[in-house]
């Protein structure tokens, strides 16, 4: 169902492409220079969208990995995208912005050995237990942060503009290609990881953790592997942040924003790669229509209680990931698939 | 010494309070095994509610707190119908994250009908401190603590000798049994999502009448989860230990840790509670051991 009518494979490595055929190929280069010609016709406000979309995309691709694939509950991905942040903001802090280059992975890997640690509990656990682990894993680091000098503490820490070379990533169109840039990348490597050894035995682990040890996938150093990478994604995503910002302090990273990033994989479902895409840019758009709806509305109607401005968005957020998970709790992307079959097989729908 | 004795009072009334929302917990999970983790944003709901009833329509006491057992009950068939019915049989996944989701939605509306975020209940409880030898004890932890016990020791009856309670029990152990039984498991689950959200209800009366409504009650109810692990998940008698035991360590570890560390720890202790306990010991102190199979 897949593909069209009369894809034949003759050759292994056909048969594991991504794209398969030339329509495919089109698109996809279409969809690659759509997406990296944006800055020339969007307004500056709209590039910052793009930027954040970018950011939470690398986030949630991590997460994706991590709940979607090996099926452990994490509810403390702000956290670890705190963690990377800060890591990024010390370090260029300390040694300047054109370290960005070093500073990036080391935040990835830093959030990732924070990960680990909080991630031992799931060799043991889960379901419930690994949610409430995750949870308090996000207010200890918080904690940490708030009261641990070099941090700042309450009052935040500035961060240098990321500098590659002689560039300097001070407007909002250059980050664009810094973001969607490592945000293709980190796609493309979650894409191919599902793909691999690694990425199978992730599945048979959320499917069935007893089966998959029975069948010789060794629990212990895949869960902490899939906690590993899950938040070192969460680490490059806040570097990003933090230099997209500017400034960093704890209240970017509250445990709503965890509990939002579990909602986008869920909106836009779980264990697929094109899930988070979905998720995070149907919520963050949401978003964005709330912020310009929200005076319309309040203008339109003076009656509304004065909370209308503060309570809508929680409301509509926390709506939309129980109607998700009643109605379509495979998510848009199973959507996007029931689409595509329908529309292959028009006009005959058999 | 004054200062232990302080220290070991305010922690065993505050630890009762943790230990009565951590019950409404255990409640839903022996049911219906649904982690609700939505428990802070229950506690916050209904004291703004109680808020509502006794300072703003100024209702009698007695008609005030009707009204909010009302309320709750309403609030946990509703939730029960509308949000957790479609999802039986689901992966636990999906139970879990949907409770993150209605906790969400709970605050959303929190914040739409209540915006000031911070208000003080009318007192309900005598001021006066008691002095026992040289320790000055508020009056009212102590009568936080013994309004818990009471509703603790009916909930053990009711559990024991009802035979609602009895049915709820069965449905925890074996729900296909029960159905064989004859007993409408729905029901089951509606009623214990009921008495859960009255607990919670009472529970967040008792905390807010001491310390004010804020959004911190939605901590406390996260707090709360430090005692089901500790006490286990399915037992009320764990709860009930658990619960003044991560109350003390709270407080003394608030009071004579806060020196050498940084501010602010005594917050975080629950939560490296959690983290030890799931490492060391998974399923707490008194929580039943789950042997899995293929």
């Amino acid at each position: 169902m897949g593909l069209p009518c009369g894809t034949r494979n003759f050759k292994y490595d056909t048969d594991m492409a991504i794209l398969r055929t030339r329509t495919h190929w089109a698109l996809f280069i279409l969809l690659l220079a759509f997406v990296f010609t944006l800055p020339l016709y969007l307004p500056n406000r709209w590039i910052g969208v793009a930027n954040l979309i970018g950011i939470t995309l690398v986030a949630a691709t991590g997460l994706n990995i991590l709940i979607g694939y090996c099926g452990q509950l994490s509810i403390g991905h702000a956290g670890f995208i705190a963690v990377g942040a800060y890591t990024s903001a010390i370090l260029t802090n300390a040694l300047g912005g054109e370290w960005f280059m070093l500073a990036l992975p080391a935040s990835g890997i830093m959030a990732g050995l924070v990960g680990l640690i909080f991630g031992i509990p799931s060799v043991r656990v889960k379901g419930f237990y690994l949610a409430i682990t995750t949870i308090a894993g996000q207010f200890i680091i918080i904690w940490v942060i708030n009261h641990w000098g070099i941090t700042g503490g309450f009052v935040g820490i500035k961060v240098p503009y990321a500098t590659i070379g002689d560039l300097i990533f001070r407007t909002q169109a250059s980050q664009f290609y810094l973001i969607m840039g490592i945000a293709a990348l980190s796609t493309f490597f979650a894409t191919n990881l599902a793909r691999t050894r690694v990425g199978r035995a992730f599945v048979a682990v959320r499917d069935n953790d007893l089966a998959a040890e029975v069948m010789g996938v060794n629990l212990f150093s895949y869960k902490l592997l899939a906690f590993f990478i899950g938040c070192f994604f969460a680490g490059i995503a806040g570097s990003l942040l933090a230099h997209w910002i500017g400034f960093m302090n704890a209240e970017h990273f509250t445990l709503t924003e965890s509990i939002l990033y579990v909602g986008m994989i869920i909106i836009g479902g779980l264990g697929t790669t094109i899930g988070p895409i979905f998720g995070v840019i149907f919520i963050r758009l949401l978003d964005q229509g709330l912020l310009f709806l929200t005076p319309a509305i309040e203008g339109a109607i003076p009656a509304l209680p004065s909370g209308f401005a503060t309570g809508i968005a929680p409301m509509l957020f926390g709506l939309t990931i129980i109607l998700f998970l009643i109605l379509e709790p495979r998510g848009i992307a199973h959507r996007w698939v029931l689409f595509k079959a329908a529309y292959r097989l028009w006009p005959f729908s058999y | 010494m004054a200062e232990l004795l302080q220290y070991l009072i305010t922690g065993l009334a505050v630890g009762m309070v943790y230990a009565l929302i951590g019950l409404c917990f255990v409640l839903i999970w022996k049911s219906s095994g649904v982690a609700n983790l939505a428990l802070g944003q229950l506690v916050l709901l209904s004291s703004w509610f109680t808020y509502s009833m006794l300072v703003q329509a100024k209702l009698p006491l007695w008609l005030g707190f009707m009204a909010v057992i009302l309320f709750a009950l309403a609030l946990g068939w509703i939730i029960e119908r509308v949000v957790l019915r479609p999802l039986i049989a689901q992966p636990i996944l999906s139970l879990i994250t949907v409770t993150l989701g209605l906790g969400y939605f709970i605050e959303g509306v929190v914040s739409f009908i209540w915006p000031w975020s911070v208000a003080a209940l009318p007192r309900l409880f005598p001021k006066e401190p008691i002095h026992i030898g040289p320790t000055v004890v508020s009056q009212e932890h102590l009568w936080v603590a013994g309004i818990s016990l009471l509703i603790f020791g009916l909930l053990s009856l009711f559990f024991r000798y009802h035979k609602m309670g009895i049915a709820m029990r069965a449905t925890a152990d074996d729900q296909l049994a029960v159905q064989a039984c004859g007993i409408p498991v729905t029901t089951i689950f509606s009623r214990s999502w009921m008495f859960a959200c009255v607990l919670a209800a009472v529970g967040g009366v008792l905390v807010s009448s001491i310390g004010g409504i804020t959004f911190g009650l939605v901590e406390t109810g996260l707090k709360a989860f430090s005692v089901v692990i500790l006490g286990g998940l399915n037992s009320f008698g764990g709860a009930l230990i658990a619960g003044p035991i991560i109350g003390l360590a709270e407080n003394l570890g608030g009071g004579y840790l806060t020196p050498y560390l940084w501010g602010g720890i005594k917050d975080i202790i629950p939560f490296i509670i959690i983290i030890i306990v799931v490492i060391i010991r998974p399923y707490g102190l008194f929580g039943e051991e789950r042997i899995e199979r293929i």
